[in-house]
């Protein structure tokens, strides 16, 4: 049954080479076909035997796909081996007398062995034809091949009439011319030359006119050399029928394929050229997706941008803050590509693609004919530009241009891509940073607010995301006096806690020397001046107080005033003073005033950084000092944590959902002595 | 935040910065370019127009200060004009107005400018 089924699978090669070798035997029993019997089985066997080595190649040829030049080449090569056969056949074999072929047990069996090259060379050519023929087709056409093939299957058979009265030649010639026909009508599928590169097609055009004559001289033996015809004719007159007709398909065929690449010469470099174009676009999406590299991906877009529009430079610049930034040159010095690009995006406001001829005498430097700029555009916005340049005389044509629009806009969003993966690294970066800036600050503040019988303390530090450098502290002096610092470091981040940790270590070890709060301001303005930055400054305000008396001295360097509530009113205290690190000596000392105040009982101070009055709401309309006196005001007969509390819920009320922008420090001390 | 915007112009040799909206620490080194800008051309006589400009923080008083010893340096100076209320406090609290110079409208600071020229 298996057995069976195996046999049934006319495309297998097994069945070829059962048949093969049948059809030999027969042949070398019977070297001449003088009975019908004989010459009807040996036409069938080799009918027969081409049809299954025809399904097998078709399907060998069809599963490796080989490229339709190398399917040229090889058949074309076997072609010029039948040539050669034939041409040697011609001369080496001598006739009889009589006009049939010598033959003897050795030419028997040199002229089988030949015989069946030929079959094998001939279905291979025939295949390839096939291959050819359906190569980059669109439309089913598998119906007039079909037609073909089986007229080319009559005109063989139509040999066996022969059998029975050698007159009735002319069904055999009808169907032959009707093939040749058939043939010729079916050459001019060859739809797959448009898809050759220049190169490809030029060679070609030498292998096909090469092949034509090759063909024409191979039918044209088969046809007019008597010994080759004999020698055929006895072996088979339906093989000689089908091996005219092959070389008769190969020779139009590579006629037409001659005539038609010619045609397709000239236009061959446009073919290339949008080729390459479709396949960057290709590399781009692809490129999109595996390199993340900001610099990577642009050199490999402005090298990709040459190729797509045959120009000899190209860069790129993107747009950072409203300056132009050069990022990747092609063929062309940083500093020229950075001149053009600064000269010719000055004059020009570049919306959509814009080319530049030097015939207007615009582009700077003598180099450049012709120079195209593209906007790299991501939701309208643009991003930055793609220039590419042309030394050559001819100016860029409209399909270039558009190639390099194409391109920019996908390189654009590949740009886009990457630069978001960027920043969304460099984001991770910065938190880490703010990490550290935050366990910085969280280590030089009070643990916990000191605790007295006449004076009640309420300290509330709110840190920003960003850390503001907001920094309070208090330091218990000899003679039962309180030492407290509340400051504010410019800037943000870790800078700013850098320089926060600097002031706390000065203030930490001053209050213990110097008495005066104005004394101690001063000394740390001289300390910080040399250490921080040019553009860094620190407002603060020291105070000391002393638990006996109900003396309080302040000076304060720039920071917020302070809400002083004493007998049911309350004022701002502003001792003058400027920042810390903004003057050398003089303006600062001398603008530095100390302030006294004896406390009474219940009088309240409020000690805050501007994250209070500069919070913002919606409207971006500041808290501002009034709110934080009216809430103080209204609440001065409770605690202090009550008062914070209030002045929280109030703050917190007007900003709704606008992020903290600075930390807030709020200290609130209420005297109780009498 | 809302934006910033930053525009330099001449008037009568003297460089009119004009500032808008906020200027903050994400903001400042728009402004700081432009200083930049100044130096490397030798313009040190600069007056920035505070018209426009809602609100300045730390950091937007940190750019000035980086600049105002090299332009005065170089017998320049930075001065500052057509400040909002709101925004001329910071600058008081901190005692700016000890260290620089404020004038009502753009015209009194570069005729300040002009003047000392003269001499």
């Amino acid at each position: 049954m298996r057995k069976k089924i195996n046999f049934i699978n006319i495309n297998s090669f097994e069945n070829v080479i059962v048949f093969s070798s049948i059809l030999f035997l027969v042949n070398l029993i019977f070297p001449y076909h003088s009975s019908g019997f004989v010459y009807l089985i040996n036409e069938l066997l080799l009918f027969i035997t081409i049809f299954l080595l025809y399904k097998s190649l078709l399907k060998l040829l069809q599963e490796k796909s080989y490229s339709p030049l190398s399917l040229i080449l090889n058949s074309g090569i076997l072609a010029a081996i039948l040539f050669f056969i034939l041409s040697l056949t011609n001369s080496g074999f001598t006739l009889n007398n009589d006009g049939t072929v010598y033959y003897n047990f050795f030419n028997s069996l040199l002229s089988t062995l030949i015989i069946f090259v030929f079959i094998g060379s001939i279905v291979f050519i025939f295949t390839s034809f096939q291959i050819l023929f359906f190569l980059r087709s669109k439309k089913d056409l598998s119906t007039y091949f079909n037609v073909m093939l089986f007229f080319l299957a009559i005109s063989f058979l139509s040999n066996l009439l022969l059998v029975f009265d050698p007159s009735l030649d002319y069904p055999r010639d009808t169907f032959f011319i009707v093939s040749i026909l058939l043939i010729t009508i079916n050459s001019v599928r060859v739809a797959w030359i448009a898809f050759l590169n220049k190169k490809q097609k030029k060679y070609l055009l030498i292998i096909s006119i090469v092949l034509t004559v090759i063909y024409s001289l191979t039918f044209s033996l088969l046809i007019e050399s008597n010994v080759v015809k004999k020698i055929i004719y006895a072996f088979s007159p339906g093989f000689h029928t089908i091996f005219s007709l092959v070389m008769i398909y190969g020779a139009i065929y590579f006629l037409v394929i001659f005539f038609t690449t010619l045609f397709h010469l000239p236009t061959a470099e446009a073919f290339d050229r949008k080729a390459l174009q479709v396949s960057s676009l290709m590399d781009i999406t692809k490129l999109m997706t595996q390199v993340f590299d900001f610099k990577e991906l642009a050199d490999t877009i402005t090298a990709m941008t040459t190729e797509i529009c045959n120009s000899n430079s190209a860069w790129l610049v993107t747009k950072e803050n409203n300056k132009i930034v050069l990022n990747s040159v092609y063929k062309i010095g940083f500093v020229d590509a950075d001149k053009i690009s600064y000269s010719l995006l000055e004059k020009n406001n570049i919306n959509e693609i814009l080319v530049i001829n030097n015939s207007d005498n615009k582009i700077y430097g003598q180099n450049y004919n012709s120079i195209v700029i593209a906007p790299l555009k991501v939701y309208d916005k643009i991003n930055g530009y793609l220039f590419t340049a042309r030394v050559k005389e001819n100016n860029f044509d409209d399909d270039e241009i558009k190639s390099v629009e194409a391109f920019a806009n996908y390189a654009s969003v590949a740009l886009e891509n990457a630069m978001l993966i960027k920043k969304s690294i460099e984001k991770e970066r910065l938190e880490k940073e703010l990490d550290v800036a935050r366990e910085i600050q969280r280590k030089i503040l009070p643990l916990k607010t000191p605790k007295y019988d006449n004076l009640e303390i309420s300290a509330l530090f709110i840190p920003a995301f960003e850390v503001g450098g907001d920094y309070y502290y208090f330091f218990e002096l000899d003679n039962n006096n309180l030492g407290f610092v509340v400051a504010d470091v410019s800037g943000k981040g870790i800078s700013a806690a850098f320089i926060m940790a600097q002031v706390e270590g000065v203030f930490e070890s001053l209050s213990k020397m110097i008495s005066s709060p104005k004394d101690i301001l001063i000394k740390v303005n001289e300390i910080l001046i040399r250490n921080l930055g040019r553009k860094n400054f620190v407002t603060a305000i020291y105070g000391k107080l002393n638990f006996d008396s109900g003396k309080l001295t302040v000076a304060r360097a720039g920071h917020t005033p302070i809400l002083y509530l004493n007998k049911e009113k309350i004022f701002q205290l502003r001792p003058k003073g400027i920042g810390l690190g903004l003057d050398a000596k003089e303006i600062f000392q001398n603008s530095l005033e100390e302030m006294e105040i004896n406390l009474e009982y219940n009088d309240i101070l409020v000690y805050y950084s501007d994250g209070i009055p500069e919070a913002k709401n919606n409207t971006n309309e500041d808290f501002g000092y009034k709110r934080l006196e009216e809430i103080v005001f209204k609440n001065r007969n409770n605690d202090t944590d009550t008062i914070t509390n209030e002045i929280m819920k109030e703050l917190s009320l007007f900003t709704k959902d606008k992020p903290q922008h600075d930390d807030i420090t709020l200290l609130i001390f209420k005297w109780k002595k009498n | 935040m809302a934006d910033f915007n930053v525009n330099l112009r001449e008037k009568d040799s003297v460089s009119v910065i004009d500032v808008k909206g906020f200027l903050d620490a994400h903001t400042a080194p728009e402004l700081e370019n432009v200083f930049n800008k100044l130096i490397d051309t030798n313009q040190f006589k600069v007056v920035v127009n505070f018209n426009e400009l809602n609100y300045i923080s730390s950091a937007g008083l940190g750019v000035f200060m980086a600049y105002i010893e090299t332009m005065r340096e170089n017998n320049g100076d930075i001065k500052f004009s057509n400040m909002k209320e709101n925004v001329y406090n910071i600058f008081d609290l901190l005692g700016f107005p000890l260290l620089y110079e404020f004038f009502k409208n753009e015209d009194d600071a570069i005729n300040k400018f002009l003047e000392s020229g003269k001499f």
